[in-house]
């Protein structure tokens, strides 16, 4: 089985997480025993966002580094779990919070493809950037 | 920068009209517009006084970053005003040709119609230290109030505050405190008998080199704004919030920090990695603190706090510009009006003509500017409380009821807030209102 970076890679629709959480330097620890819950965001999520936002994390990697890490839990945790309480404390500290379970939301965004069963832990696909608050 | 449209106009039939008393308030901004109706002399208004603001808000930037980076714990600083050649001429990281994002079209440094205004201030040329004692000069003053808000108020949300109590943070401050006072037994003898009391200087230091960099973002900001307006390109109140919005968000990761430098060597009080951000750790503190709350100036009422006329929660204050009755605050002196001198200075001509046409013309222009400056703020205010739905909430054209309706009650909770006698959202929402 791959882990949460293969996973991801193969894919084809996580290119700009990708290269965030490379800048971000997560990509060792999202490649690590974990395990982790990621909710994941598309490309089109990305692209939602007004201009300059991505830019102005991308130029500095610890400010993106706190946005990811709210995308991530510590532990795995399918779809089925997460459900059963309303909010999870994310790696970023903020909690996240699961909004609806049908459709299944997660803050703002909606997952499109849950449970994504990985070596180091569970991916579930978003298709917006979540941000604490 | 672009303009975004993308705020949708058309009026949803998924969820039934709101029954808030400012139902028309909360239409309005789920239509995309904002708390200020769209009429040309709003717009006109607004325009113009982000103009006047912006360029005192180029000294209050620069001499906050002065201060916090460098003047530090001096403990006579009579000359902290006296910003350096260098920090005139630090380039914004968001206007000229070096920036990265470039908002603002215009120069790095220091902009012209300051650096003139510093010369010859209202009176005439004359040395600075003159300037700065017959008080024709900017009124630092009211940045250093806005800052002592955010320190006073504090925990509003964000890591900034925290990180203050951390010991990480203490032990930061301790190397800055003995290597600005090496050298000095007394400063020393003081930092030893004291610490906590140079701690908490050094504390407002930071929350000085927070504001610094907040107003680094918005006076660049608003210069464009202003640029766009006399070229046509912005034409409607809900362009400029749309404006407004867009920049918050293409700002919203720039670091917050605290550097300070001593004999030439840095040391970093808040370093950047600490992941602090313009968003979470500045903005939505100062609109919080500033914008609302503040507190009540001396001098301009009396307050009884044990007959409840002072709230007993922090969180409850309400007198920051939104609540503001602008007469009887504009006496001299105290924050408000020191801000309101210092647009003065600055108005383009085309403000300077509807005041003299309203009220009693120039003689009350301090006032009538003012509840410009009061209308431009419900503005800038409404591009936050619509920033924030955009990050956390829904688009306004979302098509799931469930979701508008969680906009709705995002934007009846904002609208609770203007709820008490002293808001002056109906207020703004008339013309004749000068």
């Amino acid at each position: 089985m791959a882990n949460i970076i293969e996973t991801a890679k193969g894919a084809g629709c996580f290119g700009t997480l990708l290269t965030a959480v490379e800048v971000a330097g997560l990509t060792g620890a999202l490649e690590g025993p974990g395990p982790f819950t990621v909710f994941a965001p598309v490309d089109d999520a990305f692209v939602a966002l007004p201009p300059g936002t991505v830019q102005t994390l991308v130029d500095n990697p610890p400010q993106l580094g706190r946005i990811l890490k709210f995308h991530v839990l510590s532990g795995a945790y399918s779809r089925e779990v997460l459900v059963t309480q309303p909010e999870w404390e994310s790696l970023e500290g903020a909690p996240v919070a699961i909004r609806r379970a049908d459709p299944f939301e997660v803050k703002n965004a909606t997952v499109v493809s849950a449970d994504i069963v990985c070596d180091n832990g569970i991916v579930h696909v978003i298709d917006r950037v979540i941000l604490p608050g | 920068m672009t303009i975004s449209t993308a705020a949708a106009g058309t009026k949803t039939p998924l969820i039934p009209p709101s029954t808030h008393r400012y139902a028309e308030v909360i239409h309005r901004l789920e239509a995309g517009g904002s708390m200020l109706p769209d009429t040309p002399e709003n717009l006109q208004q607004i325009i113009g006084i982000y103009k006047a603001y912006a360029v005192p808000m180029d000294f209050y930037w620069r001499d906050l970053l002065y201060i916090a980076e460098q003047v530090f714990l001096n403990p006579l600083p009579a000359f902290k005003y006296f910003i350096s050649q260098e920090y005139l001429d630090r380039p914004n990281s968001y206007a000229g040709d070096q920036s990265q994002l470039r908002i603002w079209r215009g120069t790095e440094k220091a902009h012209p119609e300051l650096l003139e205004f510093m010369e010859r201030g209202e009176t005439r040329r004359m040395p600075k230290l003159l300037h700065h004692l017959w008080h024709d000069r900017v009124n630092m003053e009211f940045a250093e109030a806005c800052m002592q808000a955010m320190l006073w108020h504090q925990g509003m949300g964000g890591r900034f505050n925290d990180y203050l109590a951390s010991d990480a943070y203490k032990a930061n401050a301790d190397r800055a405190i003995k290597a600005y006072f090496r050298g000095n037994p007394l400063m020393l003898g003081l930092y030893k008998l004291f610490p906590d009391m140079i701690l908490e200087q050094v504390k407002q230091l930071s929350y000085t080199a927070n504001l610094g960099l907040f107003w680094e973002v918005m006076a660049p900001v608003f210069f464009e704004m202003s640029d766009l307006y006399d070229e046509g390109k912005l034409t409607s109140v809900p362009q400029a919030m749309d404006f407004l919005v867009n920049g918050i968000f293409a700002v919203a990761g720039r670091p917050i920090y605290h550097h300070v430098f001593i004999r030439g060597e840095c040391f970093e009080i808040i370093p950047k990695s600490e992941g602090f951000t313009w968003l979470y750790e500045a903005a939505l503190p100062y609109v919080e603190a500033v914008f609302y709350r503040t507190s009540p100036f001396r001098g301009t009422k009396s307050y009884n706090a044990q007959a409840g006329q002072v709230p007993d929660d922090q969180a409850d204050f309400h007198y920051g510009i939104l609540y503001a009755d602008v007469f009887p605050v504009g006496s001299a002196g105290i924050p408000p009006t020191l801000l309101m001198q210092d647009m003065l200075h600055f108005l383009p001509p085309y403000l300077q003509e509807t005041y003299r046409q309203h009220k009693r013309g120039e003689e009350d222009q301090l006032i009538q500017l003012g509840i410009t400056f009061q209308r431009s703020m419900y503005n800038v205010t409404s591009a936050v409380i619509q920033a924030l739905r955009c990050a956390l909430l829904y688009p306004l054209d979302d098509t799931d009821p469930e979701h508008l309706l969680a906009n709705r009650r995002f934007f009846e909770a904002q609208m609770d807030r203007f709820l008490r006698p002293e808001a002056r959202l109906p207020d703004v929402q008339h013309q004749d209102y000068r």
